[in-house]
């Protein structure tokens, strides 16, 4: 178990930086998820991290040991990839057993380390099979038991799932949460599928072109993002420009005008003033009767679909004052009478004061 | 300097090393060839090329090579792309046969199959004189005839392995789907199937034209009235008193030139018939019945019988008794063999050791540098990989000159030595074995070594302990190649070798020369053998994929 610190990286692939003056701590024994759309760096952190690659600036240590410098196999890592890369020319047993073995233990106890891990993931039966004469979900199972059995300071994981169907997946994913939270191993896992993130992670770090966007836990990521880009990113957010009019008196709040109402939303992070954005996700709106309802705007629905458990609506906002065309609203209900509003219908669109955030834009 | 910066230089300085190898005992001695071809002319001080373009010989033999490479293709062509067709879509009686044709270029050497040949219709050839008492003359099989039958019957099976697997690997959907449009038949594999195919019968048509333009043993064997290109380079490398540097490089460098247009044309041909590549469902054989099947048998069993019929002649020649020159077909006798095996086994021994040290050494070798190619890219990479492929533009002949002109004298002088003997079958087989094992290679996924590196296993460790075991069918496999085309191997060993270091295809040349066919015969079953056991042991014992991995 160690902590994590990353002080002013910078990662290139021949002349093309890839990561540049990267800053994070990583708290000791936590689940920490690299979060971002494909090619925009995770991959290069983790190996760099693992000794993979060669560190171009800045330096990375676990705990009080700086590794930056220190080859990949003498970091004492788990490392867990994507395509298993078990050794199909030995057993599971044989897999297991081959950092314990290169680690000089004895082999009665390998026999029970290996024994015990196996237990762990659900494949004691399985030992003397080879990895060709196992499942997709079985393999990654072996590699985690692998990784986890020598007890690594740090565990390393490169998109451990995105090989296996939807199924699979989320019974892979129990396995890893509950193995992380009893070995207690510092663990990065690497993914861009953002509902594994929110489900697995302590804290997540939401990537973009080499840095780190946002760093919070699942909860902040999701309901006070940082930016437009994370609020895209993760889960399905309204991301409207409007401008803003007053500072709320309860002091986090702010008021600012859409479609020429007035709106009252939250502020977590300080404004340099100027446009902004209002952030707001689907299931946090409602829908009313056309009328003066507070905190709302007005439209119409132009689109609706039904999802089955919800219902989707497009709301498009009427004009304000000026003439000027009001924004679409993506609406989705759920709950009794989630599928009772029709196309067409005039409606206000109610905004949580709780639940919308405006950022810079 | 970072930890993971020095390991990448390990890495990088093993690249630098291999470029020089490659460097100092290929690129060296091919350059020396090219290079002394300018040179003055030993007598008339003119250079090798104003000589070649004035001497009617040296003009006669380059159009000589190239007719014979011209017909050659097309005859094997013509052979080899029907048996394709027939072996892969229909099914007749007998057809199993044709399966063990791969092996016949294998299992018998150029230059048995050229002593066979002559056994069977050389002056004094058992058919020859069996015609000639019924009144039937046939040409001189020393020439043309006997140039282009022979070659015809060892090259062919390459445009028929190259078509056959095309053929295989042809989506029978697609003819389908030009049939559900309204084609016929006949019009749609002609329209559909051709074209996807054709890219690879070009491909194999022009790997025999190299061979043909390469070809030694067959070419001095019947050659005697044709000046060939490969004849009278090693003539001019040879002959006592006219023994003629500059000739000989101007003379290589010719086949090099020729050799090396052709490549290019096949690189070309490869890179536009790339869409070959798509593997879809194979056709099911459609029986023959009747008259058409039997004639098909019929044509395919005389094709495999003339391809086997050198394997016969070799062992009916071996244990049959002869008076010098003369063979008393039907009298037969142990005593050539034990002639062989018990009173002069020299050559044997010495074909075991030089082709066991050159097949180990190349094996260690091209996985080692596609190690390099594959894992360890670098600025290097691109260098190592074309110097690699050299080989492939030279024929042995070429090779070997190269090496005497090289390492004559000096630094490292290697004339004389059994170790140029070596170095002329490890560059030989060099292209194939990295070409192999890099296959192999690319089929391993970089994590794996990565998984043990995690794992705490330094990285030579980890590639000799997780990727080397995975090599190691394939490597095998190649090591039986690479073992029987060494062992068989003679243009380049014939030309570096020196006295008592004669090799088993030296020495049954030799005995060719000398008319002397029962020992030459006795010698070439032992060769035969030599390179049949192993392949009978690893199909057999250790379930190799020999021919996959050609
Ligand atoms: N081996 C490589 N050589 C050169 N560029 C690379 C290499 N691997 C990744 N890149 C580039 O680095 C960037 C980040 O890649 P990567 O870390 O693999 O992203 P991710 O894992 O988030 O999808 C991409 O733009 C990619 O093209
Ligand atoms: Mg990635």
């Amino acid at each position: 178990m160690a902590t994590i610190s990353i002080a002013d990286l910078a990662v290139s692939y021949s002349g093309n930086r890839v990561i540049d003056g990267l800053d994070l701590q990583i708290a000791a024994g936590s689940f920490y998820t690299l979060l971002g759309p494909s090619g925009c760096g995770k991959t290069t952190l983790l190996r760099t991290l693992a000794g993979f690659l060669p560190v171009e600036r800045g330096r990375i240590r676990f705990g009080d040991r700086d590794v930056t410098a220190l080859p990949a196999h003498r970091r004492d890592i788990g490392m867990v990839f994507q395509d298993y890369a078990l050794f199909p020319d030995k057993t599971v047993y044989d897999n297991v057993a081959y950092g314990l073995r290169a680690r000089a233990q004895d082999e009665a106890t390998i026999r029970l380390r290996v024994g015990e891990y196996l237990d762990r993931v659900g494949l004691g039966g399985l030992a003397a099979r080879h990895p060709a004469a196992l499942s997709g979900g079985q393999r990654q199972r072996v590699a985690l038991a692998r990784a986890l059995v020598i007890q690594p300071q740090v565990l390393l994981m490169d998109e451990p799932l995105s090989n296996l169907d939807a199924k699979l997946r989320v019974q892979v994913r129990e396995t890893i949460a509950d193995l992380q939270r009893e070995a207690g191993i510092t663990t990065v896992f690497v993914t861009h599928d953002q509902e594994e993130a929110l489900a697995l992670s302590d804290r997540i770090g939401l990537m973009r072109q080499g840095r780190i966007e946002q760093n919070a836990s699942p909860q902040d990521i999701y309901r006070l993002p940082a930016s437009a880009y994370v609020a895209d990113f993760v889960g399905a957010a309204n991301v409207l420009a409007v401008e803003a009019v007053t500072p709320d008196a309860a002091g986090d709040g702010v008021t600012v005008t859409l479609a020429g109402r007035r709106i009252i939303a939250r502020v977590p992070r300080r404004l340099s003033g100027g446009a902004v954005l209002l952030i707001a996700r689907p299931e946090d709106l409602r829908l009313a009767r056309c009328g003066a309802t507070a905190n709302a705007v007005s439209g119409a629905i132009v689109r609706k679909q039904y999802l089955g458990g919800r219902t989707s609506y497009r709301v498009r906002c009427a004009a304000d004052g000026a003439g000027i065309a009001g924004p679409d609203v993506m609406v989705e209900l759920h709950g009794a009478g989630h599928n009772d509003w029709d196309e067409g219908a005039a409606v206000d669109v109610l905004f949580d004061p709780q639940a919308s955030i405006v950022t810079a834009s | 300097m970072t930890g993971a910066w020095q390991v990448r230089s390990i890495w990088f300085w093993l690249s630098i090393a291999v470029v020089v190898i490659l460097a100092v005992f290929l690129l060296y001695p091919l350059v020396n060839v090219l290079a002394s071809s300018f040179g003055g002319a030993r007598a008339e001080g003119r250079s090798g090329w104003q000589v070649l373009l004035v001497e009617p010989r040296y003009l006669k033999a380059v159009a000589n090579t190239v007719t014979l490479g011209l017909i050659v293709t097309l005859t094997c062509t013509l052979v080899g792309v029907p048996l394709a067709y027939i072996a892969a879509r229909h099914s007749f009686p007998g057809k199993v046969l044709i399966a063990i044709l791969p092996l016949t270029t294998l299992i018998v050497p150029e230059v048995i199959a050229a002593q066979t040949w002559l056994m069977m219709l050389g002056n004094n050839g058992l058919l020859t004189r069996t015609l000639a008492g019924w009144g039937i003359a046939l040409p001189s099989f020393y020439g043309w005839f006997g140039l282009i039958t022979v070659m015809t019957f060892i090259y062919y099976t390459y445009v028929y392995i190259g078509t056959l697997a095309a053929i295989r690997g042809f989506d029978v959907q697609l003819e389908e789907a030009a049939r559900s449009l309204g084609t016929s038949p006949a019009r749609s594999r002609w329209q559909v199937m051709v074209p996807v195919v054709l890219p690879s019968i070009l491909a194999s048509a022009l790997l025999v034209f190299t061979l043909v333009v390469g070809n030694f043993a067959v070419a001095t064997i019947l050659g005697h009235k044709v000046d060939l290109l490969s004849v009278i380079t090693y003539q001019t490398f040879v002959s006592e008193v006219g023994a003629d540097p500059v000739m000989q490089s101007t003379l290589a460098s010719v086949s090099i030139g020729i050799v090396a247009v052709v490549l290019f044309i096949q690189r070309f041909v490869l890179a536009r018939g790339r869409f070959e590549i798509t593997l879809g469902r194979g056709a099911r054989p459609e029986p023959l019945r009747g008259a058409s099947a039997w004639a098909l048998a019929l044509a395919a069993g005389f094709v495999v019988v003339i391809s086997l019929l050198p394997l016969v002649t070799v062992m009916a020649g071996a244990f049959t008794r002869a008076r010098g020159p003369v063979m008393r077909w039907g009298e037969w006798t142990t005593a050539n063999l034990e002639r062989v095996l018990i009173n002069a086994p020299d050559p044997i021994l010495n074909t075991l050791l030089f082709a066991g040290i050159a097949t180990v050494a190349s094996l260690i070798f091209s996985t080692g540098v596609s190690y390099l190619i594959v894992k360890k890219r670098s600025a290097l990479t691109p260098v190592i990989d074309y110097l690699s492929s050299l080989p492939l533009a030279l024929s042995g002949t070429v090779i070997g000159i190269g090496l005497v002109m090289s390492f004559n004298t000096g630094w490292l002088a290697l004339t004389g030595t059994s170790a140029i003997i070596v170095l002329a079958y490890l560059i030989r087989r060099l292209p194939f074995g990295i070409r192999n094992a890099s296959s192999t290679l690319y089929n391993v996924p970089n994590s794996i070594e990565e998984a043990s590196i995690s794992l705490g296993v330094p990285p030579g460790r980890s590639f000799l302990k997780v990727v080397l075991p995975l090599m190691i069918p394939s490597v095998a496999a190649a090591g039986v190649l690479v073992w029987t085309t060494t062992v068989a191997e003679l243009s380049a060993s014939v030309v570096v070798y020196s006295g008592g270091r004669e090799t088993l295809p030296i020495q049954i040349f030799r005995l060719i020369d000398s008319g002397l066919m029962a020992q030459a015969s006795a010698y070439g079953i032992v060769l035969v053998a030599i390179i049949l056991i192993p392949i009978i042991v690893a199909t057999t014992v250790f379930k190799l994929d020999i021919f996959g991995a050609r």
